[in-house]
């Protein structure tokens, strides 16, 4: 009974599939034929201007990212040829990803139907037809596409991009007059030149690391790596590629904007043939709404990319189990030159696999973010896959090395890189946390092999041996932390910061005795250096000897009242030597300076346990 | 045979160049048609195979305005006139569009930085005689007048869309250095990649 109803279902969709297809293929048989019996050639106005409109006037308009405007016959015609050659080879529209179900926001790719009669246009002789047939072009609005922008900024200078040689890769920091907490709700990115600016990627720096480079360099904008402190804020993407303004968040997914960061803005320059100035601006859509939930960047990918020269066929995968449900809203690939395919898979827990993306003919000028039409939901115990394929033979013409070389990880566009950035949605913030502490240890053991590797490269570059100690130290590898903080000590002996960093990680290590050298050290460079105080009561202490302790804490209070740790610290000494009363002060004197969590909370164990010793 | 011909042709050259100090490359010697004529930038007709007296090769550049590739060619059209202009070859650039303007052409020369004398081809009249169909596109011909090479400046694109981030074949460079060493060009032909002087048809 059961054997018979499976055969007959699987009759009856394959009949059914059968007959649609038919269907299908007499349809376009139906519409070339009518073009074709009618005699009537394809024109401009009835039949080819419907599909420029629709997929090239968004960049192809006066003042748009292209070159050239398709919105007339006049300004069509003398490029018909090409449009036939781009359009055939799926140069254009630059759309590199295969359909999804429920598609791609902004898809621009044409179908082969159209990509037939745009041929069939041209080998007709490109003819304009009667212009009644021609449908009103596309309203497009000059300036800001997302509206009126709340804040509009710009690099402190212009740049000048040479007129020959191959593209170029700058970054641009631009320091934004927000002097207090905001949430965004858009960004615009306008060019300003949309003949060499081909794309931007674009983070935002709490600290100042990137403002330092970027001063380190003498014209505007810096070339070098992007500093590991400028980020996706809250896990939004902020990139821009020609034809692709980010839409405005719905409500309630605005990112937080902390007062006095910078943007960090890469821009991906193609020469034009003549000097050209470039000076991008960026709108901000600022909303009083904090966002209620928040999504997470999740970064698949190998920093352990090692690729041999002639490898035509070089792949790498990636994989990540979700701990809790989230809605996949977009995904961006990311790989250089020598990339050829990339690839994005979620197996459900059912078995059931979903193509997250299929890229087959990679090509690094068009580094679109894909957005989902219809963001769905993966549950817990989703298999999130990356593969990229790599082609590093000579017979891959993108190949910056001829004859090909070894290549391997780098952030520099003559390395290598392969990672898939899924943009996953928890619910709420408890699966965000929840999702964070499973997912941050493997994304900081995959950064551990990038700044290895750029160590090797620049082994006296002392911020890439701070900034990996400093991700040992999360990932609860003191040893490899003190490492480089020594490495780090030996190329920059005169910083304070630098021993007062060793000093911190030989602590974690449990070498109490070199650590108090540092900070000696430290306070030798730097006198009256509060957090150096400060750890080097904490050695005391943990060696019990509260009274140098408290003349550690108490000396780095006077000269840093606000200093919680050191107040904290200080209770702590003073209900080891049995003073209660003086904790409690000292912690409710820490409280009162708000500070963030998990310090607040601590705090307030701090006093509960005091209270507690104290009525005893 | 082959190395009686060229003597000959060397031995013609030479009695040709005593005779008229106006040319040294000779015009009625080979394909070139006497009587095309192409508008200068100040609408004078002038013939574009007339060169100085010592010319060993004219190259012309087909080019155009608003041609993103044919633009991003202009500083190695500079870089290949500069090496070889000393050496006797002459170059033009041939602006096949005929809604380009001479003021937009002016602009244009200035802008880039552009090589040679401009040439307005408004009915495509050298680029069908040249057998140029893109821009931009370079079309060598030799003392004799005889097209020697036709085709890319170099390999750096490969189709549209498909582009190596640096040349590994000079071809326009290669070939004149052959046609000035009085060698074969080797590759006499290689397809340019760039737009379609065909759509400026009117």
């Amino acid at each position: 009974m059961i054997g018979a109803f499976t055969g007959f279902g699987a009759f009856a969709r394959f009949g059914a599939f059968a007959r649609f297809d038919a269907v299908a293929r007499f349809g376009a048989f139906l519409l070339v034929a009518t073009v074709a019996n009618a005699q009537s050639p394809v024109t401009f106005s009835r039949d080819v201007a419907p599909i420029l409109f629709a997929r090239c006037a968004p960049c192809h308009h006066p003042g748009g990212s292209a070159p050239f405007s398709l919105l007339t016959y006049e300004s069509t015609k003398p490029r018909a040829s090409l449009i036939s050659a781009a359009t055939r080879t799926r140069f254009m529209p630059p759309w590199k990803a295969e359909p999804v179900p429920g598609g791609w926001v902004g898809q621009s790719r044409l179908s082969d139907a159209e990509i037939g009669l745009l041929q069939r246009w041209v080998d007709g002789g490109a003819v304009e037809g009667d212009p009644r047939d021609l449908p009103s072009p596309p309203r497009i609005a000059p300036g800001w596409q997302l509206g009126k922008p709340d804040l509009v900024v710009s690099p402190a200078q212009a740049f000048t991009l040479p007129g020959g040689g191959t593209d170029v890769f700058r970054i641009f920091v631009i320091p934004l007059p927000v002097d207090r907490v905001r949430y965004v709700r858009g960004l615009e990115f306008r060019s300003g030149n949309p003949r060499v600016v081909h794309h931007a990627n674009i983070r935002v720096d709490k600290t100042r690391a990137s403002r330092r480079a970027d001063e380190a360099d003498p014209e505007a904008g810096y070339d070098g790596l992007i500093s590991r402190s400028a980020m996706y804020p809250d896990g939004h993407f902020l990139g821009w590629t020609p034809g692709q303004a980010a839409p405005i968040l719905p409500r309630g997914l605005a990112w937080r904007l902390e007062a006095n960061s910078d943007l960090v803005v890469e821009l991906h320059m193609q020469p034009s043939g003549k000097p050209e100035e470039v000076e991008p601006s960026i709108g901000l859509f600022f909303t009083d709404d904090p966002p209620e939930r928040t999504p997470l960047m999740l970064r698949l990918g190998r920093q352990s990319i090692d690729i041999p020269p002639g490898e035509a066929r070089y792949t790498t995968t990636d994989a990540f189990v979700l701990p809790v449900d989230v809605d996949v809203v977009a995904v961006q690939p990311h790989a250089h030159y020598r990339a050829r395919e990339a690839h994005g898979t979620a197996t459900l827990p059912d078995g059931t696999v979903r193509r997250l993306i299929d890229i087959t003919d990679w090509d690094f000028r068009w580094q679109h973010v894909y957005r989902y039409a219809a963001p769905f939901t993966l549950p817990k115990g989703t298999r999130l896959a990356m593969q990229f394929v790599f082609d590093n033979s000579a017979g891959n013409p993108r190949n910056p090395d001829q004859p090909p070389a070894r290549v391997r990880w780098g952030q520099r566009s003559r390395d290598e890189m392969g990672d898939l950035w899924i943009q996953a949605l928890p619910k709420n913030d408890a699966d965000l946390d929840t999702l964070e502490r499973a997912f941050r240890p493997k994304v900081l053991a995959e950064d551990v092999f990038g700044y290895e590797r750029e160590i090797e490269r620049e082994p006296t570059d002392v911020a890439l041996h701070d900034d990996v100690a400093q991700i040992y130290l999360q990932l609860g590898r003191p040893f490899e932390a003190v490492a480089h903080f020594e490495a780090s000590a030996r190329l920059n002996p005169a910083s304070a910061a630098t021993h007062f960093n060793l000093g911190t990680a030989l602590v974690v290590a449990g070498r109490l005795d070199q650590a108090q050298a540092h900070f000696n050290e430290a306070l030798s460079i730097r006198p009256g250096y509060p957090q150096a105080l400060n750890n080097l009561g904490s050695i005391f202490l943990q060696r019990g000897d509260a009274g140098e302790a408290l003349r550690h804490f108490r000396e780095a209070i006077r000269l840093e009242p606000a200093n919680v740790e050191a107040l904290a610290n200080l209770a702590r000494a003073l209900a080891a030597s049995g003073d209660f009363t003086a904790a409690m002060d000292a912690v409710q004197r820490a409280a009162k300076l708000a500070p963030p969590e998990p310090l607040a909370s601590s705090l307030r164990e701090q006093l509960t346990l005091y209270r507690q010793r104290r009525t005893r | 045979m082959g190395e009686g011909m060229r003597r000959l042709i060397t031995l013609f050259c030479a009695a040709f160049a005593l005779a008229s100090a106006l040319a040294a490359r000779a015009p009625e010697t080979a394909g070139a048609p006497s009587d095309l004529r192409l508008p200068d930038l100040d609408n004078h007709l002038v013939d574009p195979f007339q060169t100085a007296p010592g010319a060993k090769a004219i190259v012309f550049l087909f080019v155009s305005v608003e041609c993103p590739i044919s633009n991003r060619y202009a500083p190695e059209m500079r870089r290949v006139h500069d090496a070889f202009a000393p050496r006797g070859v002459a170059f033009r650039l041939v602006y096949p569009n005929p809604a380009e303007s001479p003021a937009m052409i002016r602009a244009h020369v200035k802008d880039y930085n552009l090589p040679g004398g401009a040439l307005r081809d408004p009915k495509q009249a050298l680029a069908t005689f040249a057998q140029a169909t893109i821009t931009p596109e370079a079309a060598i011909y030799d003392v004799l007048n005889r097209r020697v090479y036709l085709g890319r400046i170099d390999d750096r694109y490969v189709s549209l869309g498909l582009e190596r981030p640096a040349a590994t074949r000079h071809d326009l460079q290669d070939a004149l250095v052959a046609t000035l060493a009085g060698t074969r060009v080797s590759a006499p032909t290689a397809p340019a990649v760039g737009c379609y002087i065909a759509d400026f048809a009117r």
